[in-house]
């Protein structure tokens, strides 16, 4: 009986769905969408870094770079890779550890024994960390 | 064996439900004792696809189920707010998918009026172009998208808040400990016989024992001598440890089950799996098939899915109730209390079924049962009172890393953990150290959680605080983090080496089936180094 019932009100509600579709003119809700969503830190990946992602997150944190280049600020150049880069919705809390000295990002780079592009992965941190 | 202890009530199980009993009725002010055969939430609980979610597809079958489970869901998010987060999915339509993109929207239209029930926002409805300048790695074969919003949270974490509670309210709460048979007197049941972790035996009497021990609520109540049916489902996920995507995706799998990509803190679970399950509970395999199941369905939407590398998978069981004659996915995940009485039982109450999202009301409905068996009148408070952590406000992460001199991505980790409570867990001379640099989790926290957290292995200390969680699956710290646990619980130094080949031998179970090329290579450099340096 609960499913009849609820077949029925779905019905129902579909019916008046396409009734309103049919009136009313469709309108753009993606920036909504952005909006409600950015106090939750939840800023996409352009679609250039989204195609290099794989690469991007390929870091199995040998610290080869960090012998190689030190530190982005605070923070040691392997954990950009391993850590930061895990898109944490809450990067953005985090942004003081990613300000201060550029390391050498060809040297971290070269260093890296699964080809890493940590230059990227440097800008890409801190594009999110600054929101 | 020692003397008995005790009690108003035993809770046998600690998973979400069995933790969630003994809260409340430790709230309602009763003498708990709670028992887990391994760690704190790590079966079924620990398995699943961390949500609270409100419930969306019982909307085909009775929307009360689906007010209730928004209802309740909005309980958890309001007592656990500081260890819970938005998930948001893009549900991608395909044009061959059953429901065309003015059903899927109808849906999340009547689903939107259950929303507010957990805090929740509206959906939106996204144009194909849209919905991939929002995740440019969807399929361009794509009619539109809508969204639909859930919660997340670590069960491990509400496993253990819910323990901690009950502790705090007076309960004693023991895992690795395994009840080995139920003390009966005249077909009641009156205790409980265990084996805690070091071998001793040992009784404990109580009014009431609570039979909450998930897919192994069988094999407890046959030691009752009565019985409980269920039909076991089991689920695995693939777990990839970085977040793929800043949202969740859904995806429909080749037999049209529903199928979701969830981005977690710094992880994305890629799952489920159901079907029915007649093995060793106690012994899982994750099947070459299962994994190919899934990745097939992603592909579909999401084509670069197997170019990200998987960490290692999930598997557990659900309790779901028995019945017959029904395709798994289509088992109602509703739960039912028992009271054996009506078996000739006396003083034993089984909770089955169900899932982490409706977690509280079953313990409440639980509770409400073991307490017309003791004639206490309290009712419950589990609805409004908030868990460890969640009590107040949280610190900026900025401020409390400044003040404690370690970065504030440890801070943003270590709160998702502890809530407002982190403070507290860096009250430590070591706080600064970082011992697993994926996750980020410092020394502080390690040997906080060995100390008070009954972290008594590796594995639970993955469990409790994320160590070994990330890309380098503990290559880079797991020796380490067992000289740091060995410290706090007085292990030898063969010992810790033990505990490190342990859980280098656990952890290659769960990896195995999703080890590409580059995953063999370094699984290599971990077992090479492993045998290294413990030979």
């Amino acid at each position: 009986m609960a499913r009849a019932d609820s077949l029925v009100k779905l019905a129902w509600a579909y019916g008046l769905h396409l009734t309103r579709r049919r009136l009313s003119r469709p309108h753009s809700q993606l920036q909504r969408l952005l909006d409600t969503y950015a106090p939750d830190g939840l800023r996409p990946l352009t679609p250039e870094e989204q195609e290099r992602h794989p690469q991007l997150i390929g870091c199995i944190n040998c610290g080869l770079c960090a012998l190689a280049a030190g530190r982005v600020g605070r923070t040691r150049v392997p954990d950009l890779a391993s850590s930061y880069l895990r898109l944490y919705a809450r990067l953005g809390d985090a942004s003081s550890d990613v300000e201060g000295d550029e390391p050498d990002w060809e040297a971290a780079a070269a260093a890296c024994p699964v080809g890493v592009p940590l230059a990227e992965v440097g800008a890409i941190v801190r594009r999110l960390a600054a929101g | 064996m020692s003397q008995p202890s005790a009690h108003d009530v035993i809770v046998i199980g600690g998973g979400v439900t069995g933790a969630g009993v003994a809260r409340d009725l430790s709230l309602r002010g009763l003498s708990v004792l709670l028992l887990e055969k391994g760690d704190w939430g790590a079966g079924t609980s620990g398995a699943s696809t961390w949500m609270i979610h409100g419930g969306l597809r019982y909307l085909e079958y009775d929307w009360d189920t689906t007010r209730l489970s928004c209802q309740d869901a909005g309980h958890i998010v309001t007592i656990a707010r500081n260890i819970v987060y938005r998930v948001v999915f893009l549900v991608p339509v395909l044009p061959h998918d059953a429901n065309n993109i003015e059903r899927v929207d109808t849906a999340m239209e009547v689903y939107d009026r259950f929303q507010p029930l957990k805090k929740a926002h509206p959906h939106v409805r996204l144009t194909a172009d849209e919905a991939r300048q929002v995740e440019p790695g969807l399929t361009a074969d794509m009619v539109g998208a809508v969204t639909i919003e859930e919660w997340g949270v670590d069960p491990h974490r509400l496993v253990f808040a819910n323990v901690q509670d009950a502790v705090a309210h007076g309960a004693r709460a023991l895992n690795h400990t395994r009840v080995v048979d139920l003390l009966r007197d005249a077909g009641s049941v009156i205790g409980v016989r265990y084996r805690t972790a070091d071998g001793t035996t040992t009784e404990a009497r109580a009014r009431v024992v609570v039979n909450a021990a998930g897919p192994w609520v069988p094999e407890v109540s046959r030691m009752a001598g009565t019985e409980v049916q269920l039909r076991p489902a089991k689920g695995i996920h693939i777990v990839y440890p970085h977040r793929i995507s800043k949202f969740g995706i859904s995806a429909e799998s080749i037999d049209g089950r529903d199928l979701l990509m969830v981005s977690h803190g710094g992880f994305t679970l890629l799952g489920t799996t159901d079907d029915d399950f007649y093995g060793d509970l106690d012994s899982m395999d994750v099947l070459a098939d299962e994994v190919e199941y899934l990745l097939q369905a992603f592909e579909r939407v999401f084509p670069a899915i197997r170019r990200f590398r998987p960490v290692r998978t999930t598997a557990g069981v659900r309790p779901t109730l028995f019945r017959w004659r029904k395709y798994e996915d289509e088992l109602s995940r509703r739960y039912q209390v028992f009271d054996h009485a009506s078996d000739g039982v006396g003083g034993f109450v089984t909770i089955a079924g169900g899932k982490l999202s409706m977690y509280r009301l079953m313990a409440e409905e639980t509770s409400d049962a073991v307490c017309r068996k003791l004639g206490h009148q309290a009712v419950s408070t589990t609805a409004s009172t908030p868990l460890p952590g969640s009590e107040s406000d949280m610190e900026p992460a900025e401020h409390l890393a400044r003040r404690c001199g370690i970065p504030a991505l440890a801070v943003v980790k270590l709160q998702s953990r502890h809530g407002s409570r982190a403070e507290v867990v860096l009250d430590d001379s070591r706080a600064g150290r970082l011992v697993c640099r994926c996750e980020p989790l410092t020394e502080a926290e390690l040997a906080y959680a060995a100390r008070s957290e009954q972290v008594q292995s590796l594995a639970d200390a993955f469990r409790r605080v994320g160590l070994a969680g990330g890309p380098c699956a503990g290559a880079a710290c797991i020796l380490r983090a067992a000289e740091i646990i060995g410290r706090e619980l007085g292990w030898s130094a063969s010992q810790r080496f033990d505990a490190a080949r342990e859980f280098v031998h656990g952890s290659w179970l769960g990896r195995a089936p999703v080890l590409d090329h580059a995953g063999w290579a370094q699984e290599e450099l971990v077992q090479g180094a492993m045998r290294g340096l413990l030979s």
